[in-house]
């Protein structure tokens, strides 16, 4: 690649960058990089800002996460919520955009507008509107259903209605990132294989699928790292229960932080998590870019 | 003939998944013009059989909730319009000159939006705290003049504004000020549309961060009122109903008003990231 070459800095330009420049450093050294150091060193002690206690103890938050059968369990719903709300997500959206990109359809933009919706309504609002659906006398879910089922505070269907509630809610998403692909495909590649003879399923498996591969890792890395840090469905519709039965990591650092005011143990939490986010995005580019 | 049936069955599943889309929000919408008795009663029905407004009344009458509603308003307007022209600003330097450090600097921003919130905000809530912020609308404005998003987002935009006319205003003797306000600006409109729309549904529905910052309650915000307002009322279901409805509407039709440029931006951003 060239350089281009690029015209004499003028006074303007110069100011301008420098404006630019030192603006969002001093931003994110006071937003981002001091807040990030202060959880750090936090981490590694008893920090209640009621009584002002703030103690060292080193690792024993740590220590204490790791032998705590509560994060374990949280971890477990986590992975759980987050691969079954990504695949139907990921699924579900490409499944709809590919039939919206189809020939066959006509009002395209009708239903991408439609699917859409929930991805722009706010979270905490819609998780009330959920938690009437699923109410166990006004709800309209057991109304439709004829059934008469607590759904949120059972510990077999809880964790799955706040499930189902996330996918109505995100698929819409993952419609429009995948629409935006399938338009962007190079046409040559598509009437090559066409002329070549590819039936319509062997042109979705081995052009279509692999060169929306870029797509769908964009779809699947904000997803994993905006289920990790998911709290709010669980806020509303359940706080963490029936039991423990939709603890989800993000919760009990909620609820660790703001519920019980123990600051140390919650950001130790909050670190592990952060690692763990920063793998499995790694993990993902890693995966995708063996098979591309 | 073939075809057209598979178009008309492909039709009615797209129109069925659109229908459960829905739903919700027409319920929502409907029940809150249905009396609390209709909510509960046994049989019901889809649509309210004697219309109400009392709900919205009675919402705001044991809570004040336009008022949160009003500061609600203020602050993500307020934010929004920040937001966008620092991100634009920053995705236009960014984008469109060569320095030393650019791409750390852009690197720094981007690694911004992998950073869970649990790790950064007890951490800013004690800094709020000691610059004496708490409860004041500083605390919700300053920590986000920036936007990691939205940098990243403008920064693929300007991509698609041709270095040539930049140069061409250049020679005719424009500075970079006049350049970005007078030719940058106007040209991104479909990227400002898809950060103000995402801004301004984050910043209306965050809960956590106004609750941790304000305390004094005629200044609190709608997403904190509206779980204050289900503490104290969650047998209410009409009212609680018209508070959802009044939370929710606001963002929809914004995104109904500009749902074009916001998909165009959207998407157009991500095929090149």
């Amino acid at each position: 690649m060239f350089k281009k070459q690029h015209a004499l800095q003028s006074k303007s330009e110069i100011a301008l960058r420098n404006i630019v420049v030192s603006g969002t450093l001093i931003f994110y050294l006071i937003f981002l990089i001091v807040p990030i150091g202060i959880a750090l060193v936090g981490s590694f002690h008893e920090w209640n800002p009621l009584d002002g206690t703030y103690r060292f103890l080193g690792l024993e938050n740590y220590i204490n996460i790791m032998k705590s059968g509560d994060f374990w369990n949280s971890i477990w719903n986590t992975i759980l919520f987050s691969v079954v709300v990504i695949f139907f997500r990921v699924g579900l959206g490409f499944l709809c955009a590919y039939a919206i990109f189809s020939s066959l359809i006509k009002f395209k933009g009708f239903y991408r507008a439609i699917y859409y919706m929930p991805v722009v309504t706010p979270m905490i609002a819609v998780a009330y509107v959920w938690k009437f659906i699923y109410h166990p006398q006004i709800g309209l879910l057991n109304h439709l259903l004829g059934t008469h089922v607590n759904w949120l505070m059972n510990a077999n269907t809880a964790l799955i209605a706040i499930m189902a509630m996330t996918i109505w809610k995100d698929f819409g998403y993952a419609v429009v990132m995948f629409m935006a692909g399938l338009y962007s495909l190079p046409e040559d590649a598509m009437e090559a294989a066409k002329v070549d003879g590819c039936t319509g399923v062997q042109l979705l498996r081995y052009v279509t699928l692999p060169l929306l591969k870029p797509m769908t890792l964009f779809v699947v890395v904000t997803s994993i790292i905006n289920y990790l840090q998911a709290y709010v469905q669980v806020m509303v519709m359940t706080e963490g229960g029936p039991g423990k039965a939709t603890y989800l990591s993000s919760y009990i650092i909620y609820n660790e932080a703001f519920v019980k005011y123990n600051f140390g143990y919650a950001s130790a939490m909050a670190f592990i998590l952060f690692v763990v986010t920063a793998v499995l995005t790694v993990i993902s580019f890693r995966v995708s870019a063996d098979k591309v | 003939m073939k075809k057209k049936i598979q178009s008309i069955v492909l039709n009615i599943i797209l129109i069925s998944i659109g229908i459960v889309t829905m739903i919700p929000f027409l319920w929502m919408v409907a029940s809150s013009f249905k009396a609390n008795k209709e909510i509960t009663a046994l049989y019901q029905t889809f649509l309210p059989k004697a219309f109400t407004l009392q709900n919205y009344v009675s919402m705001n009458s044991h809570f004040n909730f336009m008022r949160f509603f009003a500061n609600s308003l203020f602050i993500t307007i307020t934010l929004t319009v920040i937001v966008v022209y620092s991100s634009t600003i920053c995705g236009f330097v960014l984008g469109k000159y060569r320095f030393r450090g650019r791409e750390l600097l852009f690197g720094l921003i981007l690694s911004t939006m992998m950073i869970p919130w649990c790790v950064t905000i007890i951490p800013k809530y004690t800094m709020i705290k000691a610059f004496g912020w708490l409860n004041s609308y500083k605390a919700l404005i300053i920590p986000g003049l920036f936007s990691g998003f939205g940098i990243f987002m403008m920064k693929q935009h300007m991509e698609t504004i041709p270095d040539e006319i930049l140069e061409a205003a250049r020679i005719d003797g424009a500075n970079e000020f006049y350049i970005f306000h007078k030719i940058v600006l106007p040209m991104s409109k479909n990227g400002i549309a898809s950060i103000a729309i995402f801004q301004f549904l984050w910043t209306w529905e965050d809960y956590l961060w106004p609750y941790l910052a304000i305390s004094d309650r005629n200044k609190q915000l709608l997403s904190v009122g509206l779980r204050m307002f289900s503490g104290q009322y969650a047998t209410d279901f009409g009212a609680m109903f018209a508070a959802t409805a009044i939370s929710i509407i606001p963002v929809l039709l914004t995104y109904l008003i500009f749902q074009k440029q916001f998909i165009a931006g959207i998407a157009a951003s991500a095929v090149k990231g």
